[in-house]
């Protein structure tokens, strides 16, 4: 508990926030965004052509958009990260960060599932199991609880 | 622009929203979940127009078009009870104007690529490479939205009027 209290009364953390200038806070929780933009934009259009509701291109046209997934979350974690640190004793109390991180987790865990049965398999749609189906509808649902958990931890705690 | 913002705030309508204290973080959240949308179609669309995803057809990727205008009417509806609940925050914010610009800049992008360019582009072979034509408006979208994106995030801190 003191660790995390110890980062959030840290140096770094003071001027993090505390700085006038745009390049700090705003500068990461905008880079945040893009990250998310990116991370669940692509992954909304790998799960809707999985649900076959967006189209019928062959899944395996779409595997490269899974680099974009991995770059998007490589800047939200990164970002994430920095965002925790300073927020660090708050967040680690927090239930809704952990419904945020679950979510998150569980997610990509999902995203990654769908390539390897049914985007990489390179399948027919008409091949495309009912499995494969509830886990991208399962992953999108996760996302949009993630956005929501994200959210919602600016309103719940003080 | 500020006794507008002054008028739109003194209705009951807007009194009545902002009331609703849920509404705003609602609102907010579906918000994101548009722009995830939004992003996600056009960009899939822009990039393949700048040439990525090769092979793909044209007509395959446009496809997603309908959950990009989805996603695009979600925020365009949030944000307007944004604007109606809170003008103040947005028409006196030079950053908000900037926003709307790209978002016009973007639309009218669209528009061009719809009425003149789509229909030669579908009957493109999927192999070949794209013709610059494509690849600018590919990559005039693609920036657009993300400056959306950034003028939205950093209004609250980039010189808001109020």
């Amino acid at each position: 508990m003191s660790f995390f209290r110890s980062l959030q009364d840290s140096a770094f953390t003071d001027w993090f926030l505390g700085s006038e200038s745009i390049w700090t806070y705003p500068t990461v929780l905008t880079l945040h965004t893009i990250g998310m933009a990116i991370l669940v934009g692509a992954s909304f259009v790998v799960h809707l052509h999985v649900l076959q509701v967006a189209g019928g291109i062959p899944l395996q046209r779409l595997r490269q958009l899974y680099r974009f997934i991995w770059i998007g979350f490589l800047i939200n974690l990164t970002t994430g990260l920095v965002l925790f640190v300073t927020q660090a004793a708050d967040r680690i109390v927090d239930p809704v960060f952990y419904v945020k991180i679950g979510s998150i987790a569980v997610a990509l865990w999902f995203g990654v599932l769908v390539k390897r049965r049914a985007v990489d398999r390179g399948d027919a749609s008409s091949a495309i199991t009912r499995q494969s189906r509830s886990l991208a509808a399962a992953s999108l649902g996760l996302w949009m609880v993630a956005i929501v958990a994200g959210r919602l931890m600016a309103y719940l705690t003080s | 622009m500020h006794d507008f913002a002054l008028w739109v705030e003194s209705t009951r309508i807007s009194k009545a929203l902002f009331d609703i204290t849920w509404l705003w973080p609602l609102c907010e959240s579906l918000h994101f979940i548009g722009l995830c949308m939004l992003i996600g179609g056009a960009g899939f669309l822009d990039l393949r127009l700048l040439g990525l995803f090769r092979g793909l057809p044209l007509r395959d990727v446009k496809a997603m078009m309908p959950w990009a205008i989805g996603g695009f009417v979600v925020n365009a509806t949030t944000g307007m009870l944004f604007l109606i609940m809170q003008p103040h925050l947005y028409l006196t914010s030079g950053v908000w104007w900037w926003k709307l610009t790209f978002i016009v800049i973007a639309g009218l992008n669209a528009a061009f690529f719809e009425t003149r360019l789509a229909e030669p582009a579908l009957a493109l072979d999927p192999n070949a490479d794209m013709p610059r034509g494509l690849k600018i408006t590919g990559a005039v979208s693609l920036f657009s939205w993300f400056a959306v994106l950034y003028c939205g995030r950093m209004l609250p801190y980039l010189g808001t009027g109020n």
